[in-house]
């Protein structure tokens, strides 16, 4: 049987809104963060090369650009699950007023930044 | 039960597991992404670190793979193109973890 379900609209005809923004960077995060985690799958395949061949990765890590990077994995793993808490929540049936829509929508965007912090801070054992 | 519904929950099962994996696995990374080599491969060839990492790829890929099957279902119409890119996902969710987790058990610190 043929499936004539409409296509969802793209997002550039909706006007946007905190929710319409924490939804469409849930996906881009999730599709970041799952790119991130091939990347340590190869990472981890790399070891297999010895520690002659590892020092590029290495000095690629440490330099300013590899803090960034693993800075902003660290924002894109915070946001996601903060996302996904909200979302576990919806799924409970709760919080689909739409001030409570705005509230959570603000805490996961402003958390992520927090919690970002805090794991980085925690990781790196300052805390 | 309809196989829409075993999706929905397996992705929300696998969403539960993450929660915690994912908060496991930033802070591994930060405490370890700018060490020797040596102590890279202590944390991953060391348990717990080998048993959650591999847990962590098995439970990202798959549910990356519900994910993406989702967007799929969204945004692509004909029915042959969208099969052959489920399919293509469901592949590369298997083979990469497998490939991975074989890798962790056979690196030695």
């Amino acid at each position: 049987m043929d499936n004539n379900n409409p296509l969802s609209p793209h997002i550039q005809i909706y006007r946007w809104h905190i929710s319409s923004l924490v939804s469409i960077s849930h996906r881009i995060t999730g599709i970041i963060n799952i790119v991130a985690i091939t990347v340590v799958c190869f990472w981890i395949a790399s070891l297999l090369l010895g520690e002659t061949s590892y020092e590029f990765t290495k000095i690629f890590l440490n330099s300013i650009f590899g803090k960034f990077i693993i800075l902003g994995l660290t924002w894109s793993f915070s946001f996601q699950i903060l996302s996904e808490i909200r979302h576990l929540i919806m799924d409970l049936g709760y919080g689909f007023e739409l001030k409570t829509t705005k509230i959570t929508g603000l805490i996961v965007i402003i958390g992520s930044f927090v919690l970002t912090v805090l794991i980085y801070l925690l990781g790196k054992q300052i805390i | 039960m309809h196989n829409v519904t075993k999706k929905w929950l397996f992705l929300k099962a696998s969403s539960v597991a993450l929660i915690p994996l994912m908060i496991w696995f930033i802070l591994g990374l930060i405490s370890i992404f700018d060490k020797d080599y040596i102590d890279v491969v202590r944390f991953f060839s060391n348990q717990p670190s080998k048993f959650l990492v591999s847990l962590l790829l098995v439970f990202a890929y798959f549910f990356s793979a519900l994910s993406i099957s989702e967007v799929f279902e969204d945004y692509i119409q004909d029915k042959k193109i969208k099969n052959a890119a489920n399919k293509a996902l469901y592949i590369f969710a298997i083979i990469m973890p497998l490939i991975t987790i074989i890798i962790i058990f056979n690196l030695n610190a």
